[in-house]
Formats: structure tokens, C-alpha cells, sequence
């Protein structure tokens, strides 16, 4: 099958895309701001390059993963532009090394099949990295799951989902009865323990979307799917109980109006940003992203929805599923089943972050704080993000079309 | 494949609907929700358009002002109030975080409006002449209306003046007050006091009469029983329905043989409550709802909470005699009585209470002029007359004497009105409701004193205060 025709016919796009945003962003100022067109044309350079780069390295591989990531990166980069300048000029760096550490994993990490022997170190840095912040953590809006190393701030469970992705791909891969699922489960519910102590609840529910996912791929059996969601569900009741921040997310959930000058504040703002949008948006770069809180990650959503409407949302919510598509089709057809496993725990991590913060935003289910992968701003997320999408890549070079 | 790639198809499935149901949810948001909260004024951006027009200046009668408006940067503009909590209630406010209220908010447009013609677009000017909103004139009297702050003291109450002959607000106070200069500050506290100081208690303030309600079972009685005015009535002190439930008058006075005018000006309970029950709830009714009791009342520039007169059944004795006297579940705001007062002042006809004259360009050209519009004919010429006469007498020798002011007649009726919410035993509310002068009624007032004990007393002095400030020179 020979895609080359589609992948070039929708590069040539993104290019216009990204060119007639940032010329429309250039318009914005009097005298027309020039940078715009140096941000745009640099993307663009950035982004063609990168995709010359693969195809012409690893033909084998499936390209469209890295075209559909390079067009939501592009989409973050001109939004972060309207919000703030030197966030999008840092947003492109970053994007730029995560463009690099894909192509690194893709060209120097050895086969993948090498990897699964690794199960107890997987274990002990999944454990490692979940638990860090309640030791070393300082508090971030509202929850403490950041730490600080040497100037940066990183979150150390973007690199326990990871881990835990592995790990449940090696531990799930030889599953023949029911007590080969004992281990794994207990390692999850310690993380997902970690992650509702750090506040963290909406990477505790990537988490469970990542666990059960790659579990019922490793069995096939409906009825453990039952068992964790029972199980899921007693442990948010219990949650609900003991823990007041997470009543406190419930509460706004159900009425966020009642407090919407305090505690309901980041949600309401939300809500007002997409609302004032429209379907077509305001125009790229003429919202309000300084009424939205934290408008550079976790909530660039709404803005993105108030300069260029709901259809672009709905874009965005599509590219995605696309994405999904692509990861989950490299599972499909691999082989080895440790590589299976893992592509799906990573695509599902990539996918449930995205239905958690749109969800979110949107006060359709509970909001928690959580990025975008590849929109929002961040180092620490772009890189994660890229990192998972570099294996899957990997994974995808190992059969050929 | 296998059992794990029809597993792969499966979990792709899953979370296609999860994708399709967030698209889904966001249209239901767009379509639903959305309108809806767009234009609420939690919405800073609908004060980032606010903010483009300075917003026009709001004057008393007498062009003197009371706000001011700068611009402080693109997106802000302070308004002072300069009458602090004078005219918290009346006036409202404009605020980014606690939204609008009060004539802010019922002239929102107006102040907001600027006259930019669509043919300044083609001026580009680097300078662009700053937007303005028009200017309001209403019918407030400053200096009445701060008399009247002054004179409600540290009680809790309100007052209400209107100008008989056109329905003009001429003051309006409501206590506790504020000052809505300084909201941020006072916020909380404001939300927590058991008094709640942001309640306009002169428009949406709802108490039990008392004795003022007597005016209309006065009226009622002059209109459907003949010969009232030529009877002999018998009060010994008590009207006794059942073996539970009497009538007794205030401080337990024995008035004895008296005419309709003498029950009328010393405020016999027993006399009125027997009219209650000889008139009945229908009569009574209709009589109250004459008054817009149970209705919304017509007006401008203000907000006014419906007044109620109950339906009650003919073997509700009890209650229907404490009706006539304004008590039972008879409830109405000062405004309600004000409007009494201004419609028996004005021979019988009810003019719509309302608080903008004119509204003004920038600049001060005149755009609209508003005049006061008769609501209708509530009662007849005849009657209102002999009302008069009543509420004269109450003043210069019934229970109001203390509303006397040398050289003015002026007429009214006390009130002393129980009230038993919380359970405890709480010294009645005290009214006053009248107009002066009584050859040519320019000034009708409703003064209401919460748990102000005696009627005759405290609201029947801050009457005559009132009027002597109004009239006096």
C-alpha cells in the first residue's frame, strides 16, 4: 500500500495551515508583526524537515503518527502565540526535542523485543516515580505533583505512566491464570493510592484507562474488566469519603454556578471561554486567554475553542482519535506481545489524557488538572508525549507493509 | 489474528464512542448551555465591551451628581459613588465581580450607550474621541434623601418619598446600608450580616401594616357599607371570636363609644377588626388588589416585590378581623404604602412610581424626557376626600400627633405592626404613612422602623422631620 500521495497531499495542508495562521496572527499588530512570519515559516521548516527526515531514514514506518502529532503541535505553538510570545518561541524548542528524542529512539534503541526482560526495574521505577513528589514535592495549582530539579519543573508521574505502561506489558505478557494478574494489580492500585495522596486525581484516572485497557488486551476476558470497575468504583466511593479535595471536585462538578467567584472559578472561566467562541471562534489571537486560569496548559482547550470555535475542536478531538487509530493499528499488526501491549497502554495513556481534560474543561465529567498532549504548554509533557510516540514508531518499523 | 487483535478492534471501538461522546457533549454545550451564560456578567468579556463606553454620569433633580466615572487603564473604569451609602440601595452598583444592581442595572443600556454615528468609522483618527454613555436625571432630592439617612439613625428600616401629583421617586432609603465604593473590602462581611445590608428593603422590603392597612378597610367600608360615616360603634376593648382567639386594642385601651372617625384616627382594633368581619375576605380583597396588593405595581427605574393580601375562607373569622387590621399574613412593602398615601394625596388616581426625568447626551442635549403616567383611577374623588380629612385628623389629634410640624397640615396614619418570625417576642415594627400639605398634597411618604416599637412615636417623628426638610423653607 502506498501512502505517499495522502502523507504529501496532507504535509502540503499543515504548511497552509500553519502559514495562514501566523499571517493572520502578524495582522494582529500595527505595524504588521514580522515575527509571526518568521514563527510560521520556522514551524513549517521544522516540521517539513522532520517528516523528510523520517521518510527518507525509515520508510518502513507509519508516517501519518508523526504528520498528525506535527499538525496538533502546530495548532499549540500559534495558539500559545496569541497568549504569550516567548511561551510559543520555547513551545517550538521543545517541539523541536521532542522531534529529536523521537527520531533517536526510532534510530538507536535496539529492538524492542530486548526490553521485556526488564520487569522488576520497570516495578521498582513505576513505584519510584509515583511516590517522588509525596518526598520531594511542592504544591501547583492545587495539586502536588511537581518537583523541582535544577530550575525545571518536572512531574514525575508523566514518567511513572511510562514505566507503568512497561511494566504491565511485561508482567501482562506471559498471563496464563488468574494469580499472574496479583502483582500487577496490586502495583496499580499503590499508584493509583499515590496519585489520589498527591491530589493528582486526573492522572489517577489515566491510570486506571491505561491498567484496564492493556488488560483486557492481555486476557481477553470481560469479567476482570467488571471486577476493576466495581473495584474502581469502591475506591472512588472510599476517596469521596476521606479525602475533602476530591469532594470538592465533585461539588463544583454537579453546580459549578454556586461558587462560581472561588472555588468553581477555573471551570466557569472555561466554560464562558468556549461559550464565547461560537462554532467559527472569535479569530486566532482576539480572545481573552487572560480570564482563563492557566490558560498555557491545562486549559488551552477552551481558548483554542474561543479564537477558532467548536469546529476546531472538534478538529482537534478528531486528529486524535486519528492518532489513536494509527498507534493501535502498529499494535495490531505486530507480532511480539510485549510490543503489543506496550503501543496500547501507550496510545490508551495518550487517548484518556485527552478524553480527561477536554471532558474536564468542559465540566462534562469532573475537572482535573492535566495537559494536553502536544498543545499545551511544556517541556515536561511535550517530551513524555513524544517519547511514548517514538516507540510506538519503533513499533511500527518492526513489520513491514 | 488471534484473541488480542479482535481485542484491539473492541478497544478501538470503546474509545471511539468516548471521543464521539465528547463531541457530542460539546454540541449539547453550544446548543444548550452556552446561550445562556454568554451575556452573564460573570463573563468578564461582556466588561471588556462595558468598558469601551465611560459610563454617563447619574444626577439627582437638581443636576447635582451622584457618580463619577474615569477611565483607569483599557479594560477598567472606576465609578464613585459620591453619595456613599446614602444611595447604596436606590443607585446599585457597577462591579466586574459582583455584577449590577439596582437603576445601574435597569439603565444599563442607556448609560452605556454612545453616540458614535456609523459615519465615525471612516474618521481613522489616531485619537479617536473617547466614547461616553448618556447621562441620567432622575427624581431623587439629595437633600431629602440624606435627611431621610440621617433620620433612620442606626435602626434598621427604609423610607420611601414619592410627589403625590406625578409619581416621582423623591427618596428612597433602605438600612443598613453600604458603601458601594468599597465593595471589595466589605464584601464578605456584607454576605454574613444576619441584616442583610444589600436587600433594598424600601422596594423589596415586605412587612405586616399594621394600622396603615386600615386606610383600605376604611375605604372598603366606605364604599360597601352606607351610612359608615353616621354610625355609633361600640369598643370595649376586646373583640372575641372563639374561646382561643380575641382582638384586644394596642395597650390594651378601652376607646368606648366612638364614631367611624374617631375609630378611624385612635386606630380602634376592636372597631376595624368588626368591619373586617361585617365587610368580609372578598371585600376586602377586591379593595387591597385596587392597590395592587397581589400584583406587580407599574414603575420605572426600580424593582418592586409584589405586596399580599391573603384569600381566606369565610370561617376564618380570626383571621380575616386581624386582615382588616393589617396583620395576620397581610404583607406590603413601604413602597405599597407610599403609593397608599400618594393615591388618596392625589384625589383618588395612582401614578406610576418612577425614578428617571431625562436622559441626556454627553454633552448634555436632552434625548428623552419622561413624564409621570396615572397607573388609574383607584378610588373616587369623594372618598379620597373624606380620607383625607381622616388622616388629618389622625395627625393633629389621633394616635400621629408626633408628625406635627408648625404651620403645615399634614395628614397620615401610625402603624404598629406584630411580627413573630424567629418565634421570639419582638417589639412590633413602626410605620407611618401620610402627605403633605393637605390643601395640595406635593410630598407622600411610608416610613417603616423595624422592631421600632410605637408607630405615633419614632416613624411619626421621622415624618414631621422629613416634611420640615422638604417644606419647611
Amino acid at each position: 500500500m502506498n501512502t505517499l500521495k495522502d502523507e504529501k497531499r496532507l504535509v502540503r495542508f499543515t504548511y497552509i495551515f500553519c502559514l495562514l495562521g501566523f499571517f493572520a496572527l502578524s495582522l494582529l499588530k500595527t505595524p504588521i508583526d514580522k515575527e509571526a512570519y518568521v514563527m510560521g515559516v520556522i514551524t513549517c521548516i521544522l516540521f517539513g524537515y522532520s517528516y523528510f527526515v523520517i521518510r527518507r531514514f525509515f520508510p518502513d514506518g507509519d508516517k501519518f503518527i508523526f504528520i498528525f502529532v506535527g499538525i496538533l503541535s502546530i495548532i499549540g505553538i500559534m495558539t500559545l502565540y496569541g497568549i504569550k510570545m516567548p511561551s510559543s518561541i520555547k513551545q517550538m524548542i521543545w517541539f523541536a526535542v521532542g522531534v529529536t528524542i523521537y527520531i533517536l529512539i526510532v534510530i538507536l534503541l535496539p529492538d524492542l523485543k530486548s526490553f521485556m526482560k526488564y520487569k522488576n526495574t520497570y516495578l521498582i521505577l513505576t513505584l519510584l516515580f509515583m511516590s517522588m513528589t509525596i518526598i520531594f514535592g511542592t504544591e501547583k495549582n492545587g495539586s502536588k505533583n511537581w518537583i523541582v530539579f535544577y530550575g525545571f519543573m518536572v512531574q514525575p508521574s508523566e514518567f511513572g505512566k511510562i514505566f507503568l505502561c512497561a511494566y504491565l506489558a511485561s508482567a501482562l505478557k506471559d498471563y496464563k491464570e488468574h494469580k499472574d494478574l496479583l502483582i500487577p494489580a496490586i502495583v496499580v492500585m499503590v499508584s493509583l493510592l499515590f496519585m489520589v495522596f498527591q491530589k493528582d486525581l486526573g492522572t489517577a484516572l489515566i491510570l486506571f484507562g491505561i491498567s484496564v485497557t492493556m488488560l483486557y488486551i492481555a486476557t481477553a476476558k470481560l469479567k476482570y474488566i467488571l471486577v476493576c470497575f466495581v473495584l474502581f468504583g469502591i475506591g472512588s466511593v472510599i476517596s469521596y469519603q476521606l479525602f475533602d479535595h476530591v469532594r470538592l471536585r465533585i461539588m463544583i462538578w454537579r453546580n459549578p454556578w454556586l461558587y462560581a467567584s472561588d472555588k468553581s472559578l477555573q471551570i466557569v472561566q472555561s466554560m464562558f471561554s468556549i461559550a464565547s467562541g461560537g462554532l467559527f471562534g472569535v479569530g486566532l489571537g482576539q480572545g481573552h486567554p487572560e480570564f482563563v486560569p492557566v490558560s498555557q496548559t491545562d486549559f488551552i482547550f477552551p481558548v483554542i475553542c474561543e479564537e477558532m470555535g467548536i469546529l476546531m475542536g472538534f478538529a482537534i478531538i478528531i486528529i486524535y482519535f486519528l492518532l489513536f487509530y494509527r498507534c493501535m493499528r502498529a499494535a495490531f499488526y505486530v507480532e511480539d506481545k510485549f510490543s503489543r501491549l506496550l503501543a496500547v497502554g501507550l496510545s490508551a495513556m495518550t487517548a484518556c489524557q485527552v478524553i480527561v481534560i477536554i471532558g474536564g474543561v468542559t465540566n462534562m465529567i469532573p475537572l482535573t488538572g492535566i495537559t494536553m498532549p502536544f498543545i499545551s504548554y511544556g517541556g515536561s509533557s511535550m517530551v513524555i508525549s513524544f517519547i511514548s510516540l517514538g516507540i510506538i514508531q519503533k513499533i511500527s518499523e518492526d513489520w513491514s507493509w | 489474528m488471534d484473541d488480542m487483535s479482535s481485542s484491539i478492534k473492541k478497544v478501538l471501538v470503546v474509545f471511539l464512542f468516548f471521543f464521539f461522546a465528547v463531541i457530542t457533549y460539546i454540541t449539547y454545550f453550544e446548543i444548550a448551555v452556552a446561550p445562556k451564560i454568554v451575556n452573564s456578567t460573570l463573563n468578564k468579556r461582556t466588561w471588556v465591551k462595558r468598558n469601551e463606553v465611560l459610563r454617563g454620569t447619574i444626577y439627582d433633580r437638581n443636576m447635582v451628581a451622584l457618580t463619577k466615572s474615569e477611565k483607569v487603564d483599557e479594560l477598567t473604569q472606576k465609578r464613585q459613588y459620591t453619595g456613599n451609602d446614602v444611595f447604596a440601595h436606590v443607585l446599585g452598583y457597577v462591579n466586574i465581580k459582583y455584577g449590577i444592581t439596582g437603576l445601574e442595572k435597569k439603565y444599563d443600556s442607556e448609560l452605556m450607550a454612545d453616540d458614535t454615528s456609523i459615519l465615525d468609522i471612516f474618521n481613522i483618527d489616531k485619537n479617536p474621541t473617547p466614547k461616553v454613555g448618556h447621562n441620567l436625571i432622575t427624581t431623587l432630592d439629595s437633600k431629602l434623601q440624606s435627611k431621610a439617612y440621617e433620620l433612620l439613625g442606626d435602626n434598621i428600616g427604609a423610607i420611601v418619598a414619592l410627589d403625590p401629583k406625578t409619581g416621582e421617586i423623591l427618596a428612597l432609603v433602605s438600612k443598613p446600608s453600604y458603601d458601594p465604593n468599597n465593595l471589595e473590602k466589605i464584601w464578605t462581611d456584607l454576605n454574613k450580616n444576619k441584616n442583610s445590608p444589600l436587600i433594598n428593603r424600601a422596594t423589596a422590603g415586605l412587612y405586616p401594616p399594621g394600622s396603615t392597612f386600615k386606610i383600605i378597610t376604611a375605604l372598603s367600608a366606605l364604599e360597601n357599607i352606607g351610612g359608615i360615616q353616621n354610625r355609633t360603634f361600640k369598643d370595649n376593648g376586646k373583640l372575641v371570636f372563639n374561646s382561643k382567639e380575641s382582638l384586644s386594642n394596642f395597650g390594651g385601651e378601652v376607646l368606648g363609644n366612638l364614631s367611624f372617625r374617631n375609630a378611624f384616627i385612635h386606630s380602634s382594633n376592636v372597631v376595624f377588626g368588626g368591619l373586617g368581619e361585617e365587610l368580609g375576605n372578598t371585600k376586602l380583597k377586591t379593595e387591597a388588589e385596587k392597590f395592587y396588593f397581589n400584583a406587580n405595581i407599574p414603575s420605572d427605574g426600580v424593582t418592586i416585590e409584589n405586596s399580599m393580601f391573603p384569600k381566606l375562607a369565610k370561617n376564618e373569622i380570626g383571621n380575616i378581623a386581624q386582615s382588616a387590621i393589617g396583620q395576620s399574613t397581610v404583607l406590603a412593602t413601604p413602597m405599597e404604602m407610599a403609593l397608599v398615601a400618594a393615591t388618596i394625596a392625589n384625589g383618588g388616581v395612582m401614578m406610576e412610581p418612577y425614578l428617571v426625568k431625562e436622559v441626556t447626551k454627553s454633552d448634555g442635549t436632552k434625548i428623552k424626557a419622561i413624564e409621570g403616567k396615572p397607573i388609574g383611577t383607584i378610588i373616587s374623588p369623594s372618598n379620597s376626600s373624606i380620607m383625607k380629612d381622616l388622616m388629618l385628623g389622625v395627625v393633629k389629634e389621633g394616635t400621629g400627633t408626633n408628625a406635627n410640624v408648625p404651620g403645615i397640615e399634614i395628614c397620615g396614619k401610625t402603624g404598629t405592626a406584630d411580627h413573630k418570625e424567629g418565634g421570639g417576642n419582638l417589639a412590633p415594627h413602626a410605620w407611618f404613612v401620610g402627605f403633605a400639605p393637605y390643601a395640595s398634597p406635593t410630598i407622600a411618604l411610608a416610613i417603616i422602623v423595624e422592631d421600632g416599637g410605637q408607630g405615633g412615636i419614632i416613624a411619626a417623628n421621622i415624618a414631621s422631620g422629613l416634611i420640615k426638610e422638604y417644606l419647611g423653607s
